[in-house]
């Protein structure tokens, strides 16, 4: 399959780090040129705190052109709490330069089924103007939270009545909504999306046991790409 | 850094957000109980749509699409009159502004809003730069309450002293346009004005304060450990400081903190002593809201009815 | 003298120079003199004109021929013109009755072709000549220049600044806003020293210094003062001082009596608020002058209550309540600002705790606290356990390296605290422990593009870091110091003293901390990434130092405005050129050094007072000042009073009590948007008057000719350079040097094209400079003003703007518009 183009997030360029700064996705002035290394947005981070994640490292991946960083399991760890953003002294993003990666990984086909979770998230919205964690990230949720939140959500119509509300959140937009993301793409996008998840599922039945994740390391030759363990970083 | 004289308190579009309707819809009565009292001129519209950030965070929504729908949702706020966005939630807030601003400076995706609009048939929704301003078009529903503080003590019914609060400052309302933060955006103080307005002792110092909830919209269900070691992180700090209730300003991290301290709780083998609800709702508490036909604590996932005993609401 | 209207030409000559080849090779010089002389003007030449021999030839042909105008061919006028008005002015010519053709960089250089140099010449020296024709004499402008000097500010850059005036034999007023001089470096204790690799005790050096300036016969101390404004202009500033009372007389022995009776306690801003001192106190033992003072807000009496406690304790009566605030003016011939920094607020940057969290403090209070005249006397404690300390101070002692000894102190009050370094748990905080971990972050607020940070380096931290973590290793062997830097910047001869304190086994993390957490027992945590071992650190720590920025004090912010010199964005005093003038300010007369200028250490800060001190003194002893007369020149006959001219930028224009027009000449810089303004052409540009201007336009041009009116600025050196850099351009493109472009006007521009241009190119100087930025703007709006209103021949006007390097742009130029200029022939 061609890879998917996507020009306002990932606008073509000789260099990631041009793509990055290009994109509709980060700041207009954002100073990733200027970008010394200092680390603060790494010992910000939440994600380094608890894994071997790295915004600095991604950063100077991106500055180096190491296209391998696409591959990289450690782009799909940010959590977009936007503290690097807040902290950098160059005033660069690593948070919004991630959110790039992710769409030039996905235009690939890199990582896509990440977002296997949340992809019925559009189609809800079309419908009924609002979004919804879809049904995937709700069974998740379920497992998770339990009885007393299956039974507030099962009682969320006579809840939001007592409270004087309409009994579903559904928002009145004249067909509008989907009329939007019929335009934009956003449907024939999703479908490419979910085509490439299924594509790789196969891709992955037919490898051999393995050589999947060396691929993904993608030759970062740092720790980062480590299997996430979740353990506590390591203190002095 | 935001002037708190420069919050308007007519025209605002109380924005409505999908994680307070589906979730905690307490969160828009409370804030609607607490502007009526307040005299802030307000109004819901039910043709605003959700502002696409679960799905623009989560990476599913390409950043045209955001822009297109933020487009349309800045003409239903002119069209009805009511052009100030006022968010419940901090990533509607960050959204919105960002995507103002890039309609209002990046020709060629405004004009391809435009193109699509029109090709739609939808004139009516064409964004023309700067119909809207970032800066002076869309506020946080805390800003408002922050900008009312002075009448807080007017209206309250219930006095909060001596309960030690703790607030948890939403990362997309002072991380993302940090430039645009009431207050030092490294130590934001309004959840904390406002609460002590309604009498408590908040916590203004506490370890981790600047740390984010955890949800980190995909990681909550693609790194979970991770996730919850981010909020069990702050939830401790707070556990030390002896703090018994925690407010928000996003539901997101409400659902997070709310929802999921129970599951902490069970996985880490600890406990805690802290319920959650948002400054709205602990405003309306204050001014004599009925805590389940206003505030909606019954869709809470911590049980609220402990705090509330003690302080004898019920 | 000159009657320029009868005499014509009868009494000029013109001197050719061969420059030894470099014009006669390129110019038929032969053929100029007999083309000239047929004309029936004497014409003499010489090998060499800048030689003496040169020179007595033209003085010689002056007096012989009773001449009363010259003019010069030879190299360009920048080179020698100072020369040969020199040369002239010997045998009582008025320099306006010289004139100079540039034969050389503008001729000889840049035209190969034999014919057309030597027709260019020709062109020159008739322009000139031309010119002549009609001179009008140029007076002499003289002004006296007060014979004092003012230094405000009196830290090390002033007092440094005031002796070097004051031994170079000005008399000088050392104004200083605190009851004593001293300023920063009075507090920081300790200083390094690169090649003794050591520290050493700060007020050693400085307070001899102190000292001098108080006994110095050329220096008058002002202390407690606050400068309130400035008036007049460079050379005769009128200096308006307010002199705050002490209530303390000069008889006053600094016995300290007083002190120990005052019963009121005042937070003591000298040591950052960690101790208290009395209402009435020094400001630090070695202060100078040595006089108590009243804190005016804190003192009992002075706030209607009866204790004059101090005056019953006083033996020479110094006690004075009814002192009053009094009124000083000043003139001065030049004033040099040295108003120095002040510490960055930390607490702008919440994550690092500072005034949130106790043990977090700055490097200037750790060198307080290290400091044997401080709170603890030396002693290192976490300020979470020291309370307040006694509020008598007591005398400094002095330490060198390891060993500390008090010094006597003639006049002490009590001298017993000296031996407390060594134990560990003094009286002053018991139960207090010494710290066992420090970690320094570096680039507080500096490095720092967010908002209430910095962007600078501010050029001292790096060193003061590792002078303070020097100086806790050498004293507490087993403190764990670890400073978190993101680039250490020890320049020159400092990274000696950097190596040295490795040595010592400080740690060194490379990473910008993201914050500072606080634990129960108030020690700390620095959350930081060590980017070298790409690890995610949690550094413990019972001190947390922030080597925070150097930002402009209040007093550098105040004085910027009260005498409106121009500031960087971050309010520092701009200099006027960063290389060549780089303690002159955007005024004449006053001059910046220190820290108010730039961050910068002691080291750098004493260099620099030394030159400001040596520019204020140049300026000052130039007197009468010779004054620049291509300046504004107000014929008050046409000149109606409609003020139209007060719009100068410079404000170098001002109506006089009786409604004339004035002008200040030490303010005017000849730049004639004056003469733009003037409809009624009563303001004129000496030396470059229309007249003049017309006479050269017809004197140079020839049809066709490419005549370019530039700027004697930096354009004028890039036309130069031109020849120098061995360029070449075609011979019909004349060039006249004018101040600005703003003193052609439209008739000029008509008048050129009258006679035979083609078209017409102005040349400014780019707005580099604090002058050019005012100009620039005003020019580039003139030239599209003279296009507008010239219709068609709108379209011949052009203009560059020239940079000295450029010299290959600009003589691009001078071809395309010679090329076009033949086309349209």
């Amino acid at each position: 399959m061609k890879p998917y183009v996507n020009k306002f997030d990932t606008p073509e360029c000789k260099t990631l780090a041009e793509t990055a700064k290009k994109s509709i996705r980060t700041p207009e002035s954002m100073g990733l040129d200027r970008c010394i290394q200092c680390g603060a947005c790494t010992a910000s981070c939440p994600a380094a705190r608890f894994t071997d994640y790295s915004p600095r490292q991604i950063v100077k991946k991106v500055i180096e052109n190491d296209r391998s960083v696409l591959e990289s399991e450690m782009i799909w760890s940010c959590f977009y709490c936007y503290s690097c953003n807040l902290r950098c002294p160059r005033n660069n993003s690593p948070a919004t330069i991630v959110q790039v990666l992710r769409q030039m990984a996905i235009n690939e086909g890199i990582g896509v089924e990440k977002l296997a979770y949340f992809l019925e998230i559009g189609e809800f919205l079309a419908e009924n103007g609002a979004s919804k964690v879809p049904g995937a990230g709700v069974k998740n949720m379920e497992k998770d939270l339990g009885e007393r939140w299956i039974g507030i959500k099962r009682n969320l119509e006579p809840i939001r009545s007592e409270l004087g509300l309409s009994s579903r959140d559904v928002r009145d937009t004249h067909g509008e909504v989907q009329a939007i993301l019929e335009s934009t793409g956003y449907f024939e996008r999703e479908k490419w999306i979910k085509a490439r998840i299924q594509e790789n599922k196969i891709h992955g039945f037919l490898k051999p046991a393995g050589t999947k994740n060396e691929k993904k390391r993608g030759g970062f030759g740092f720790e980062s790409d480590r299997e996430y363990t979740g353990q506590q970083a390591l203190t002095v | 850094m935001k002037a708190i004289e420069s919050i308007p308190d007519s025209k605002l579009l109380l924005f409505k957000s999908c994680m307070v309707g589906q979730e905690y819809p307490g969160i828009e009565t409370a804030t609607s109980y607490v502007f009526d009292r307040l005299g802030v001129d307000y109004c819901v519209n039910d043709e605003q749509s959700c502002c696409t950030g679960i799905g623009h965070y989560t990476d599913v929504f390409e950043g045209l699409t955001t822009a297109a729908i933020a487009a349309r949702n800045f003409a239903v706020a002119k069209k009805c009159g009511y052009p100030n966005i006022t968010c419940l939630c901090s990533t509607c807030y960050a959204v919105n502004k960002d995507a103002c601003e890039l309609l209002n400076n990046n020709t060629e995706v405004r004009e391809k809003v435009n193109s699509i609009f029109r090709e739609k048939g939808l004139d009516d929704l064409v964004y023309e730069k700067g119909d809207m301003n970032p800066r002076t078009n869309i506020y946080h529903a805390v800003e408002v309450l922050l900008s009312k503080v002075s009448r807080i003590p007017d209206e309250k019914k219930f006095d909060f002293s001596g309960v030690k609060t703790a607030s948890h400052h939403a990362c997309h309302y002072y991380k993302v346009k940090y430039l645009d933060v009431v207050g030092n955006p490294e130590n934001p103080q309004l959840i904390d004005t406002v609460a002590e307005a309604c009498g408590a002792s908040p916590v203004r110092w506490y370890e981790d304060r600047s740390l984010t909830c955890g949800m980190g919209f995909s990681q909550i269900h693609l790194n979970k450990n991770t996730s919850l070691q981010v909020t069990k992180a702050k939830l401790d700090s707070l556990q030390r400081e002896g703090v018994e209730l925690m407010l928000h300003m996003c539901p997101n991290c409400q659902i997070q903190y709310d929802r999921y301290q129970p599951v902490i709780e069970k996985e880490f083998g600890v406990e805690y002593d802290m319920v959650h609800m948002n400054i709205a709702q602990f405003v309306a508490l204050s001014m004599g809201a009925d805590p389940y036909k206003v505030c909606g604590f019954q869709t809470h996932s911590v049980p609220l009815e402990g705090f509330l005993e003690k302080m004898g609401i019920i | 003298m000159i009657d320029g209207t009868t005499d014509r030409l009868n009494k000029a000559a013109v001197f050719i120079c061969h420059c030894s080849g470099n014009i006669s090779e390129h110019v038929d010089i032969d053929a100029v003199k007999k083309t000239l002389k047929a004309e029936g003007i004497s014409v003499f030449d010489y090998e060499y004109l800048c030689s003496s021999q040169g020179q007595s030839l033209i003085k010689n042909k002056i007096m012989e021929g009773n001449l009363d105008r010259v003019v010069i061919g030879s190299c360009t006028p920048s080179k020698h013109g100072t020369l040969f008005k020199k040369c002239i002015q010997e045998t009582g010519l008025n320099r306006a009755g010289l004139e100079i053709a540039n034969l050389r960089e503008q001729c000889a250089w840049v035209h190969p072709e034999r014919t057309g140099a030597t027709e260019k010449a020709l062109s020159l020296l008739r322009a000139k000549l031309k010119r002549l024709e009609n001179i009008e004499p140029l007076d002499e402008i003289k002004v006296d220049i007060a014979q004092q000097a003012l230094v405000i500010g009196g830290g090390i850059a002033g007092i440094t600044t005031a002796l070097n005036l004051a031994d170079n034999g000005i008399s000088t007023f050392l104004v200083e806003k605190d009851s004593s001089i001293g300023g920063q470096m009075a507090k920081i204790g300790k200083i390094f020293s690169p090649d003794k690799l050591a520290e050493e005790c700060a007020m050693c050096s400085l307070s001899p210094l102190m000292n001098e300036v108080a006994a110095h016969p050329k220096i008058t101390l002002l202390t407690w003062t606050e400068v309130e404004s400035l008036s007049g202009s460079a050379g005769n500033f009128t200096i308006r001082l307010k002199k705050k009372p002490r209530y303390v007389k000069d008889s006053c022995t600094a016995c300290g009596r007083c002190s120990r009776v005052c019963p009121t306690l005042v937070e003591d801003e000298f040591n950052c608020g960690y101790m208290d001192k009395k209402a009435i106190s020094l400001r630090f033992s070695q202060s100078v002058p040595k006089i108590y003072c009243i804190d005016p807000d804190y003192c009992l009496q002075l706030n209607g209550e009866a204790c004059g406690k101090c005056a019953d304790a006083c033996k020479t009566g110094a006690i004075d309540f009814s002192q009053k605030e009094e009124i000083v003016e000043l003139n001065v011939g030049a004033v040099v600002v040295a108003t120095g920094f002040e510490e960055y607020d930390a607490s702008q940057k919440p994550q690092y705790g500072y005034g949130i969290f106790e043990n977090v403090l700055t490097q200037m209070e750790l060198a307080r606290v290290l400091g044997i005249n401080g709170p603890t006397k030396g002693e290192l404690l976490r300020i979470s356990d020291f309370s307040k300390a006694s509020a008598v101070p007591t005398p400094a002692a002095c330490t060198s390296g390891r060993e500390s000894s008090s010094a006597p102190s003639s006049d002490s009050s009590s001298d017993s605290s000296s031996d407390s370094s060594s134990d560990p748990s003094s009286a002053l905080s018991p139960g207090a422990e010494t710290p066992k971990r420090i970690v320094m972050i570096q680039c507080v607020g500096s490095r720092d593009e967010k908002e209430g940070g910095n962007r600078y380096c501010s050029r001292y931290c790096c060193m003061a870091a590792l002078k303070h973590a020097s100086l806790v290793k050498k004293k507490y062997p087993e403190m764990e110091i670890t400073i978190c830097y993101i680039d250490i910047r020890a320049f020159g001869f400092y990274e000696n003293y950097y190596r040295a304190v490795q040595e010592t086994g400080v740690n060194f993390v490379r990473g910008r901390p993201a914050e500072v957490v606080e634990k129960p027992d108030k020690s700390l945590v620095v959350r930081v990434e060590d980017t070298l071992s790409q690890k995610m650190r949690e550094l413990p720590a019972d001190l947390v130092v922030l080597s925070a920025a150097m930002t402009p004090s209040p007093g550098t912010r105040k004085i910027a405005s009260v005498l409106n010199l121009s500031q960087d964005e971050s309010g520092f005093i701009k200099e006027r050129h960063s290389k060549l003038k780089p303690v002159d300010s955007s005024l004449d007369g006053i001059f910046v050094c220190g820290t108010a200028q730039s961050p910068k250490d002691v080291t750098d800060t004493i260099a620099q007072a030394g030159l400001a001190a040596i520019r204020a003194r140049a300026f000052i002893t130039d007197s009468p000042k010779m004054l620049d007369n291509e300046i504004a020149v107000i014929n008050q006959v046409l000149c109606t009073r409609c003020g139209e001219c007060l719009k100068c930028p410079f404000e170098a224009l001002s109506l006089n009590e009786s409604g004339r027009v004035v002008l200040d000449p030490l303010i005017c810089t000849g730049c004639g948007y004056c003469t733009e303004l003037c409809k009624d052409g009563a303001i004129q540009i000496a030396g470059f008057t229309k007249p003049q201007l017309k006479a050269e336009i017809e004197g140079v041009l020839e049809e066709g000719d490419v005549l370019g009116f530039v700027n004697s600025g930096i354009s004028s050196l890039t036309c130069d350079n031109i020849g120098n850099s061995v360029l070449t351009y075609p011979s019909n493109v004349k060039l006249i040097k004018v101040p600005t472009c703003l003193v052609v006007d439209r008739d000029l521009v008509l008048h050129a094209f009258k006679h035979g241009a083609s078209s017409v190119l102005f040349v400014e100087d780019p707005p580099d400079s604090p002058r050019a930025e005012i100009i620039y703007p005003l020019t580039t709006r003139h030239v599209e003003k003279l296009k507008e209103e010239l219709g068609d021949s709108g379209n011949r006007i052009y203009f560059k703007k020239t940079y000295v390097p450029n010299t290959k742009g600009l003589a691009g130029t001078f071809i395309r518009l010679a090329r076009e200029g033949e086309v349209i022939r």
